[in-house]
C-alpha cells in the first residue's frame, strides 16, 4: 500500500514538473517574443515619441511613412485575401468533390508555393513579368514593371500576384480539408429537393464551411501582412510596413521600427483574434439578404443555369490561375537559367552568365552552400526544440481547462508579422537586451522556435481530435498500463502523422523565413537573404541559379511531405 | 401520375470490378408502396439511389411517369428522398428544412409558408418549428426529415432504410405512421429495406433483391406463400431445409428420399425421378407429437433444445436421420415438451415447397454476404 502511494505520489511530482516546464518554455521562447516589443515601446516611450513624432530635424516624417507603408500593407493583405477566395473557394470544392485525370499533380502544385522559400519564388515571378524572358517573351519585353499600380487599389500590380500565389493556398488547404470531412449527404439532400448544384453551394455548403473559409482567410491575411522574402525582392520603389521595419532597423533607427512592428501585431491581433473567437462552430444558419431583396427568384435562375452551363468554365479559368501564379513563374526560371548558363542570351556577355556569377571573382557558389549549411542546420536545430515543446504542449491543451484558451493564444505568434518578430527578438535576447545571443545563427533559432512551435502543434492537435486517442488510452488504463507507459506506448505512436507533418510543415518555413532572419542573422546569411541580396546587387544569373536550387530542394520537401501525409 | 419504370438497368462501381446493380426489370405502378428488400450489398440502395439520381446507370433506361431520366440530375425529377441518416441541414431550424424544397424552386412566400405548415402537422411537429436538428430525437428528426420531403410536392417518395438508425419501438410506430400518409396523400413510394419484417408491413409488393439482381415481385402474401426461390423462401419468413432427391412421382406428387431412410411427400411439377433437390417447410406450419408415430411426413426425432420468445417457442429438433429442423408453436398454446424427449414431426403435403438443388451448394445460395 505505502509503496503504492509512493509511485503514486512520485507520478504526480513528476507530471507537475512536466507542466511546469512545458508552460515555462512556451512563456520564455514563444509567448515572451512575441509581446516584448509592445512593452519595449511602451518602456522606451519617450525616445520613440521622439523618433517617431517630433524628430528634430524632420518633424513626424516616419509617422506619415508608417501610416503609408501599414496602409499599403492592409491594401495588399485584403486584396490578396479577396482574390484568394475567388479562386481559392472553386478550387478547393472541386479538390475536394470531383476525382480526374492529374488531381494529385494540382494538389502538389498548390502545396508548393507553401514550401518554397519565398524569396526564390518571388524572384521568379518577378521575370516572369517584368523581363522579357518571361510571359514577356510573347511580346518582346515585360508585361509590366514593379512600377505599375493597380488603380483602385493602389497596390503594386506585381507584387499582389507574388502574395496571391503565396497566400491562396492556405484558403484551399482549410477549406479542401473541411468539404473532405463533410459527407455528401446534405450536398445529395439539397439536389433531391430541387437545388441546382450552385444552389446547393450557397445555401448549404456555404454556410457550414464559412468556418474553415474564415480560418483560412485569416492564415492568408496574416501571410500576407508579414510576407517579406518575396516582397523585398517584387518591391521595387514600394515599402510595406515588414519591409520598412527590416529597414529601419539596418539604419538603427530602432525607435520607428519598434513602433511600426508594433502597430503591425495589434492590427494583425485585432484583426484576426476577434475573428477567430467570434465563429461559431454550427456555422451561420442562412442568408435572409436576397430574400428580402427580392432576388432570390432571379438568383435562382442565374445558378440553375450555371450550374447547368458554367462548370466546364468554372474548371478551366481556376485551373489556368494555377498555371499563371504558379507553373508559369518555375518554367520561365527554369528555362531562363538554361539560357544564360554560359552567357547572357541577348548581349552573349559571358560575365552576365550564370557560371561566371556562381564560380567566377564573386563566388555566389560557395556563399550559396554556405548558406544552405546555415539554413538547414538552424531550421533543423529550430524545429527539434520547437517539437520538444510542442509534443508536451499538445498534451496539455488536451488534458487541462486551460488547454482551449493555451490553444486560441498560440495562434498569435503564427500571426505577428515575421519582421516584427525578428527585431522582438533582437531587442530581447540581443546584444541591446538580455545579450543571450549575439546576431547569428543562435537567435535565429530562437527566431524561428516562436513559430515553429504552434506550426507543429497545429497538425498534432487535427490528429489528435481526429484518432479517439482517449478511448485507446482509457483501454490502455483498462489493461493495466500507467500513464508514463500509455503515452509511450499509445497516444504518441497515434499522434506520429501528426508529429511529422508538424516537423516538416516548420522545417519548411524556418528554412524560407526571411523577414526575421534578417534582423537577426549577422553574418550567418540563410538562403533567402541571400537571395534578396543578389537581386539587390543585381546579379541576376545567380538569382535565377539560387531559384532553380529553391525549387529544386522544394519539390524534394514537398515529395517528403507527400510521402508522410499520404495515407 | 408517376408510374415508375427499370428497364435493363446496370451499375458497376471501381471500374467495372463491383456489379451492385446487374440488368434489374422494375416496374412500379401509381399508387403503390413497393419495398426493395435484400441483405445489405444486395444493390437495393444503389437501385433506389439511380431512381433518384444520385447515381447514373451504366447502361438501361429508367423512367418516371412518361419521362426518361436516366441521365438527369436529381433536382429536375421531382422526388422526395428520404436518407436513412436523416440529412437534416444541421445550420437550418425545422422551418427551414422543411421550407427548403419549396424555397430553392422558388415558389411564392404564401405558397411555401403554406405547404410547411401542412407538411408539419402531418407529421405532428407544428410547435418545433424552432428548433435545430441537434435538439431533436432520432424518431423526431426523421419526422422531419419526411415532411422536408414531402413538401416539394413531388408524388414519388423514395425511402432509403429510413427507420434504419432508430429503437425498435419507434421503428414500428414509425413504418405504419409513413405507409398511412403515403396513402393519404396519394403518393407512389419505394422504400428501401433489409428488415423482411418491416417490408411485410407496410408493402403493396415487395421486390426482393440478392447480388445485383431481383429475384421475386410479388405480395408479401405472395411471397410468403409462394417463394420462387430457394432464397427468398429463407429470407422472406423463415423455412427449414430438407435435402434428398425424387425417389418416386405421381402426377405432381413427389416422394422425396432423405438421407438415413427418411422420406417426405410434397407437390410439386417440375422436378423428375433422380433429381436433387431442397424440401422447405415453414417452421410454423410443423406440428409436434409425443413419441414415435408413423404415417405420411412423419419424421420421428427428439428435442434438442428449446427456446422461449415471448409469443412463440422454438424447438431444435434432431432427426432420426441426423437432420436438425426448427419447429415453432405459439407460447401460450398447449404444453411445452422437455429437452430429450422423443418426439415425431409432421407437416401437410401441400405446406412445403420443392427447390432443385442449388449447383453452388445450399449454403452459398442462402448466404446473406
Amino acid at each position: 500500500m505505502t509503496i503504492f502511494s509512493h509511485t503514486q505520489g512520485k507520478q504526480k511530482w513528476f507530471s507537475r514538473l512536466g507542466v511546469s516546464s512545458t508552460v515555462a518554455s512556451l512563456i520564455i521562447f514563444v509567448f515572451l517574443p512575441c509581446f516584448f516589443l509592445i512593452s519595449f515601446t511602451f518602456t522606451q516611450w519617450p525616445e520613440v515619441y521622439t523618433e517617431v513624432f517630433a524628430n528634430p530635424l524632420i518633424g513626424d516624417t516616419n509617422w506619415i511613412e508608417i501610416q503609408k507603408y501599414l496602409g499599403l500593407s492592409l491594401r495588399l493583405a485584403i486584396s490578396a485575401v479577396a482574390i484568394d477566395l475567388i479562386f481559392g473557394i472553386p478550387l478547393a470544392y472541386i479538390l475536394a468533390r470531383k476525382n480526374f485525370w492529374g488531381k494529385g499533380f494540382l494538389e502538389d502544385l498548390i502545396t508548393f508555393t507553401l514550401v518554397i522559400p519565398t524569396s526564390g519564388f518571388g524572384f521568379a515571378t518577378l521575370i516572369t513579368w517584368t523581363s522579357d524572358v518571361g510571359l514577356g517573351a510573347l511580346f518582346g519585353t515585360g508585361i509590366t514593371n514593379t512600377i505599375y499600380l493597380i488603380p483602385g487599389i493602389n497596390v503594386p500590380f506585381v507584387m499582389l500576384v507574388v502574395h496571391i500565389a503565396l497566400t491562396f493556398p492556405y484558403i484551399v488547404k482549410t477549406l479542401k480539408a473541411k468539404l473532405e470531412d463533410m459527407s455528401t449527404l446534405f450536398e445529395q439532400a439539397s439536389g433531391t429537393l430541387g437545388a441546382a448544384p450552385v444552389t446547393t453551394f450557397r445555401k448549404v455548403l456555404f454556410p457550414l464551411t464559412i468556418p474553415a473559409i474564415f480560418s483560412g482567410s485569416v492564415l492568408a491575411f496574416a501571410r500576407s501582412l508579414g510576407e517579406t522574402g518575396a516582397t523585398l525582392v517584387v518591391a521595387g520603389v514600394y515599402t510595406t510596413a515588414p519591409i520598412a521595419v527590416i529597414s529601419w532597423v539596418s539604419q538603427f533607427k530602432f525607435g520607428s521600427a519598434a513602433f511600426l512592428g508594433s502597430l503591425l501585431i495589434i492590427v494583425a491581433s485585432a484583426i484576426i483574434l476577434p475573428v477567430e473567437f467570434a465563429l461559431q462552430k454550427r456555422g451561420i444558419s442562412s442568408f435572409s439578404i436576397f430574400s428580402k431583396l427580392k432576388l432570390e427568384r432571379k438568383l435562382l435562375k442565374v445558378e440553375d443555369f450555371a450550374s447547368r452551363k458554367l462548370p466546364r468554365l468554372r474548371d478551366a479559368i481556376v485551373i489556368f490561375f494555377v498555371i499563371i501564379v504558379v507553373v508559369v513563374p518555375i518554367i520561365v526560371v527554369l528555362n531562363s537559367v538554361v539560357l544564360s548558363w554560359n552567357s547572357d542570351p541577348i548581349t552573349g556577355n559571358a560575365k552576365e552568365s550564370v557560371v561566371y556569377q556562381l564560380f567566377g571573382p564573386s563566388n555566389y557558389f560557395s556563399a550559396l552552400l554556405n548558406a544552405t549549411l546555415i539554413s538547414f542546420s538552424s531550421a533543423g536545430i529550430a524545429t527539434f526544440i520547437a517539437a520538444c515543446i510542442a509534443i508536451p504542449t499538445v498534451f496539455l491543451i488536451e488534458r487541462y481547462r486551460f488547454g482551449r484558451f493555451l490553444r486560441a493564444i498560440l495562434r498569435i505568434p503564427l500571426i505577428v508579422p515575421t519582421s516584427a518578430l525578428g527585431l522582438s527578438i533582437l531587442l530581447l535576447w540581443g546584444p541591446g537586451g538580455m545579450q543571450l545571443a549575439n546576431p547569428g545563427i543562435w537567435l535565429i533559432i530562437l527566431t524561428h522556435i516562436v513559430f515553429s512551435v504552434p506550426v507543429i502543434v497545429e497538425p498534432m492537435l487535427a490528429t489528435f481530435q481526429g484518432s479517439d486517442i482517449p478511448l485507446y488510452e482509457g483501454a490502455s488504463h483498462t489493461l493495466g498500463a500507467n500513464s508514463y507507459n500509455t503515452i509511450e506506448s499509445v497516444a504518441l505512436p497515434l499522434l506520429k502523422r501528426g508529429i511529422l507533418t508538424g516537423v516538416i510543415l516548420s522545417f519548411t518555413r524556418s528554412l524560407g523565413e526571411t523577414g526575421a532572419t534578417f534582423l537577426v542573422m549577422g553574418s550567418d546569411v540563410t538562403i533567402p537573404p541571400l537571395v534578396v541580396n543578389m537581386v539587390e546587387s543585381l546579379a541576376i544569373p545567380a538569382a535565377l541559379f539560387a531559384s532553380t536550387y529553391l525549387i529544386a530542394i522544394s519539390f524534394v520537401l514537398l515529395m517528403v511531405f507527400r510521402k508522410v501525409t499520404s495515407r | 401520375m408517376p408510374e415508375v419504370k427499370l428497364k435493363n438497368v446496370v451499375k458497376t462501381f471501381d471500374k467495372g470490378r463491383i456489379t451492385a446493380v446487374d440488368h434489374v426489370n422494375l416496374q412500379v405502378h401509381d399508387k403503390e408502396y413497393l419495398t426493395l428488400l435484400g441483405p445489405s450489398g444486395c444493390g437495393k440502395t444503389t437501385t433506389l439511389r439511380m431512381i433518384a439520381g444520385l447515381e447514373l446507370p451504366d447502361e438501361g433506361e429508367i423512367s418516371i411517369g412518361k419521362r426518361l431520366v436516366s441521365k438527369l440530375p436529381p433536382e429536375y425529377r421531382d422526388i422526395g428522398y428520404v436518407f436513412q441518416e436523416y440529412a437534416l441541414f444541421p445550420h437550418m431550424d425545422v422551418w427551414n428544412n422543411v421550407t427548403y424544397g419549396p424555397r430553392v424552386k422558388g415558389w411564392k412566400e404564401e405558397k411555401s409558408d403554406r405547404i410547411g405548415r401542412e407538411m408539419l402537422e402531418l407529421v405532428r411537429l407544428f410547435e418545433r418549428t424552432d428548433a435545430f436538428p441537434s435538439e431533436l430525437s432520432g424518431g423526431m428528426r426523421q419526422r422531419v426529415a419526411l415532411a422536408r420531403a414531402l413538401s416539394s410536392g413531388a408524388k414519388l417518395l423514395l425511402l432509403d432504410e429510413p427507420l434504419g438508425a432508430l429503437d425498435a419501438k419507434i421503428r414500428t410506430d414509425l413504418r405504419y405512421e409513413i405507409r398511412k400518409l403515403v396513402k393519404d396523400l396519394q403518393l407512389t413510394a419505394i422504400h428501401v429495406t433489409h428488415d423482411q419484417a418491416e417490408a411485410m408491413a407496410i408493402s403493396d409488393r415487395i421486390a426482393v433483391m440478392r447480388k445485383g439482381k431481383i429475384l421475386q415481385v410479388g405480395t408479401p402474401k405472395e411471397l410468403y406463400l409462394n417463394p420462387q426461390h430457394i432464397f427468398v423462401a429463407n429470407f422472406v419468413g423463415e423455412s427449414d431445409f430438407l435435402e434428398g432427391y425424387i425417389s418416386d412421382r405421381v402426377e405432381h406428387k413427389l416422394t422425396v428420399e432423405l438421407r438415413g431412410g427418411l422420406s417426405v411427400k410434397s407437390l410439386n411439377k417440375d422436378h423428375k425421378i433422380g433429381d436433387k433437390v431442397v424440401v422447405a417447410i415453414r417452421p410454423e406450419v410443423l406440428s409436434i407429437t409425443k413419441g414415435k408415430k408413423s404415417g405420411v411426413n412423419a419424421l420421428p426425432g427428439h428435442i434438442e433444445g428449446f427456446r422461449f420468445e415471448g409469443n412463440i417457442v422454438r424447438y431444435e429438433v434432431r432427426l432420426e436421420n441426423d437432420d436438425m429442423i426448427l419447429v415453432v408453436r405459439p407460447a401460450l398454446m398447449g404444453e411445452w415438451l422437455n429437452v430429450g424427449e422423443k418426439i415425431t414431426v409432421g407437416f401437410p403435403v401441400e405446406k412445403s415447397f420443392v427447390f432443385s438443388y442449388p449447383e453452388r451448394g445450399l449454403r452459398t445460395e442462402l448466404a446473406l454476404e
